[in-house]
């Protein structure tokens, strides 16, 4: 097998953790960071107090000092290190600081949505007879749904390249694995990881494309 | 005794007197207009009515049962507002049609949604479902829009939304119905399309409430009309007494600003 071959199968390989990183982020992120914005928009003072300034926080640092402290802070603080020893334990700290750190940017977008239903759908919902679950499931998640596809497409892309700041705690993901080449001289591998990215970028788009299309049929 | 009464209701919003005493009352199949200037609380009462805003005094009471008394914490239970809110219907100024339903689905939501309460659900569901359309299919041909059942309120003009907002209204079987400013968000050529819907209605004696700014509308189809103005009621009496002779200086200014 020639060497470029092997190094196309090996940043192929390395892209995989990237992509897992990015699947796991979503599955725990999505559903979290609809928590924190009903924290958010609680009406319960402190607890709105407490989640608003979280989420400053997180939006207000760098995520990649986020994955540092999430990895290191920990022991660092003799709390006793909570992450396994080895790649495993890396990837799951990532993964920990991806969900905090997206689930705070979704909440801001899930807010958004939620506040620009107009507030007649509500009190539709209510002198009907529905319960609360049963307007917010019913009626205003579809609408939420509808509205924040487009800012969520953007928040979704900008996470997969995101993906790449694990390496900062040395996962091995595409651009670490594409820097060793680099290191020893040679180039073009480092320059190709950005096709790995267009490509999933392009999947995203379209598929995004397709789910606003999906919710064309109401206005 | 009447369908409704209502006494002494008021409402503040911050040091905004909204509601002074307002007492009401609606004898079963009687249509009662409620007419005058915007801010003049018209609006606030009907949502008082329909528990969406919460009277500071006053008493609610509806066929003997009372929904609402200030007075007794026994009636303020957040757990059975939802339940009370089923005496009444209400219409809104903008429709509030749900954008992601059809028509037909619309009017059918609700019953869908309280049937599955009911204990014979699971036994009778396809029956139920089977009902509850054929109830909305009745209420769209009634409101002359049966072509229109799987059409998207965005689909549909203005006039056609208001229509099917009253039939999902009326899907509940409310024992009054609340109509607040039904016509006003509507482009002039269309009000005479909701406006006849709101004719039949009372011609079938449904209990109505309506708050309205169609003075020739209130006089001709309205048994009752109530003036109010700045939060308090300043004239009540029949239809065509209210608009030809008002006896109180106030609404005598307020209807001139109308070419009834």
């Amino acid at each position: 097998m020639s060497e470029a071959l092997v190094i196309w199968e090996r940043l192929s390989g390395s892209f995989l953790l990237n992509v897992e990183l990015f699947a796991l982020t979503l599955v725990f992120a999505l559903p979290l960071g609809l928590l924190v914005a009903f924290g958010s928009m609680s009406r319960f003072a402190p607890l709105r107090g407490v989640v608003r300034t979280f989420v400053w926080v997180i939006r207000g640092t760098p995520l990649m000092l986020q994955i540092i402290v999430i990895y290191l802070g920990p022991g660092l603080m003799d709390w006793g290190n909570p992450w396994p020893s080895g790649s495993g334990g890396r990837l799951t700290a990532s993964v920990v600081a991806f969900v905090i750190n997206y689930a705070c940017y979704f909440s801001e977008i899930y807010r958004g949505g939620i506040e620009s239903v107009p507030r007649g759908q509500t009190e539709a919902g209510q002198v009907l007879g529905m319960t609360k679950s049963q307007i917010f499931f019913k009626v205003t998640l579809l609408q939420v749904i509808k509205r924040i596809l487009p800012p969520m497409g953007n928040e979704v892309i900008t996470l997969v390249k995101d993906t790449s700041l694990a390496n900062i705690i040395s996962c091995k993901e595409i651009i670490m694995m594409a820097k060793e080449y680099s290191a020893k001289g040679l180039i073009w591998p480092l320059f190709s990881t950005a096709i790995f990215f267009l490509i999933f970028v392009g999947v995203l788009t379209i598929l995004f494309g397709a789910l606003e299309k999906k919710m064309d049929y109401f206005k | 005794m009447a369908l409704l009464e209502a006494t002494g209701i008021s409402k503040r919003f911050g040091s905004t007197r909204v509601l002074e005493n307002i007492s009401l009352s609606l004898e079963k199949g009687e249509a009662l207009a409620i007419i005058g200037s915007s801010g003049s609380g018209k609006t606030t009462l009907l949502r008082c009515l329909n528990f969406l805003e919460t009277p500071d005094t006053g008493r609610i009471v509806v066929d003997g049962e009372t929904l609402w008394d200030a007075e007794d914490p026994a009636t303020h239970k957040e757990s059975e507002k939802r339940k009370k809110r089923l005496h009444f219907g209400l219409v809104f100024q903008n429709f509030n049609l749900f954008p992601q339903y059809t028509a037909l689905q619309n009017i059918m939501l609700a019953g869908e949604l309280l049937s599955k309460e009911r204990p014979d659900y699971k036994a009778n569901r396809k029956q139920i479902h089977a009902d509850l359309e054929a109830q909305a299919r009745r209420l769209l041909d009634q409101m002359g829009l049966s072509d229109r059942a799987d059409h998207y309120p965005h689909q549909l003009s203005g006039g056609q939304q208001q229509r099917v907002a009253i039939a999902r209204a009326l899907a509940l079987e409310p024992d009054i119905l609340c109509f607040d400013e039904p016509t006003s968000a509507l482009d002039p050529e269309l009000t005479g399309e909701v406006l006849r819907v709101l004719r039949d209605l009372a011609a079938h004696k449904t209990t109505m409430i309506i708050v309205t700014h169609e003075m020739t509308f209130a006089r001709d189809v309205a048994d009752r009309i109530l003036f109010m103005d700045r939060g308090v009621v300043v004239e009540e009496g029949p239809a065509h007494q209210v608009i030809e002779h008002p006896q109180e200086e106030r609404t005598r200014q307020f209807l001139a600003n109308y070419n009834t």
